[in-house]
């Protein structure tokens, strides 16, 4: 019974988060800059994980971002689901990090992983100072990410950093289920191999 | 199959079944418990970028910018689509000219091919009677325009003509402007709702941006077209008033035929 009320409780309350989010939405489409600075506010955080972990520069990441919230601000009226609004940013910002990646490439600056850095951090004697060895693991998974290709780094960062479901990485990224599932797959596979000294003791392959 | 599992993505059928399996299988358990451990410590990933208030300054910096240009430009095209007239009646009154013309000669074609040959009696009256001839623009009921209908024979013998013809001829009057805008309307209309559908059916393959930018367009000039027509109903006999408004429905039909060859 008690369970009963919880999920019913559970449902309302996402059924008026939705409400909400369509009023905003609506009103940001108006023309209201307080109503799309609340869009701003409950999606730049992972909007810009997503794309400083697709092009691995801060500074590129945060122009990015901006450049992703103001072609939402030009296109909110195409949005047709306003359930979807989440889906929706990530698949822009998708958009504008590859724009990037592409234009970078073309320019002889591509995004390479630094291997001999990541075998190098990742053979060293493990600090045992926890602050230094969150950020040694944090730079060895950066660098795992950027030596991912496009597509798997693409798929990784949607499900194990940002959560989404195989459904909502199909919106998002326009591939399959199938071929999300393989890149997500072989993505695991290979950052498992430059993670595994951090994995703990007693961890066995 | 365990990844799927340890996704969350499986259905409850089979979620059940792998769950079993896990429990009874030593290799399967150990990556069940490899990918848990993984995920964990995924989740100590500290990026060094951050949401900063520089950023949201930024965004909105742009916002505002884009709008002020927006809004620049609408006002410029306005302007220069409208300044013409306002420079010179005697163009705009030309340009009514050749619409109506253009119209007139359309009408014409498709007249003379609904009805071959044929010449009536009111016909003659009218080319006898210079003083019914002159009044052009006052629509009397059996005037019939010189450029319409095909020349008669000079001296042919006025033939019978069946009562049926007689009426037709009579109901093929000249149409007044009022008539001639109304047809131009909607013929616009008509390739406006055509173009629209065409449009429709190409939205997804549009840039998301590129989109915007025509519906932001398409939104100035249908007010553009709203307002035009509220003053062509105000002051329909207006040449200024009727051209502004088939301008705006042209300029309708010039984007849609641009987004749907984009």
């Amino acid at each position: 019974m008690a369970e009963a009320i919880s999920l019913r409780s559970q449902s309302s309350g996402r059924a008026e988060a939705l409400m909400n989010n369509s009023r905003i939405i609506e009103r940001a489409r108006g023309g209201d800059d307080e109503a799309f600075r609340m869009i701003f506010d409950r999606y730049s955080r992972p909007i810009i994980s997503f794309i400083y972990d697709m092009v691995g520069q801060r500074e590129l990441a945060e122009e990015l971002t901006q450049e992703t919230f103001v072609r939402a601000y030009r296109s909110l009226k195409l949005l047709r689901d306003d359930a979807k609004l989440s889906t929706w940013l990530f698949g822009i910002a998708k958009n504008v990090a590859r724009e990037s990646l592409r234009s970078r490439m073309r320019e002889n600056h591509r995004v390479e992983i630094d291997d001999d850095r990541v075998a190098m951090i990742a053979d060293n004697e493990l600090t045992p100072d926890d602050r230094l060895l969150n950020k040694e693991l944090s730079l060895v998974i950066q660098a795992a990410l950027s030596a991912l290709d496009e597509d798997k780094r693409m798929v990784f960062t949607l499900k194990i950093f940002q959560q989404r479901s195989y459904e909502e990485i199909a919106d998002i990224t326009g591939f399959s289920v199938p071929k999300l599932k393989t890149d997500l797959h072989r993505a695991r596979a290979e950052m498992r191999r430059r993670i595994e000294p951090y994995l703990g003791v007693g961890y066995e392959v | 199959m365990i990844e799927e599992y340890f996704d969350g993505e499986m259905d409850e059928k089979n979620s059940r079944l792998v769950a079993a399996h896990i429990a009874a299988c030593g290799a399967c358990a150990l990556e069940y418990d490899r990918l848990g451990r993984e995920q964990e410590l995924y989740t100590s990933y500290e990026r060094e970028v951050d949401v900063t208030p520089a950023l949201w300054a930024g965004v909105q910096a742009r916002i505002r910018e884009e709008r002020a240009d927006q809004t620049g430009s609408v006002r410029q095209w306005l302007t220069g689509f409208f300044s013409a007239p306002r420079l010179s009646l005697v163009a705009t009154a030309a340009l009514v000219v050749i619409a109506v013309g253009a119209t007139v000669g359309v009408m014409s074609y498709l007249n003379s091919r609904n009805q071959p040959g044929g010449v009536s009696t009111g016909d003659q009256t009218a080319r006898n009677n210079p003083s019914s001839n002159s009044n052009t623009q006052g629509g009397t009921d059996n005037q019939k325009p010189d450029d319409v209908a095909p020349p008669a024979p000079e001296k042919s013998e006025p033939m019978p003509v069946p009562p049926n013809r007689v009426a037709r001829k009579e109901t093929a009057k000249k149409p007044t402007p009022e008539q001639l805008v109304r047809e131009a309307e909607q013929k616009y209309v008509a390739a406006i709702a055509l173009l629209s559908k065409e449009v429709n059916q190409r939205r997804t393959e549009l840039d998301p941006a590129v989109l915007a930018q025509f519906d932001s367009a398409l939104a100035a000039i249908d007010r553009t077209i709203e307002d035009t027509r509220r003053a062509v109903r105000q002051s329909p006999n207006d040449p200024i008033a009727l051209q502004y408004m088939l301008a705006a429905y042209a300029k309708k039909v010039d984007v849609l035929r641009e987004m749907a060859n984009d």
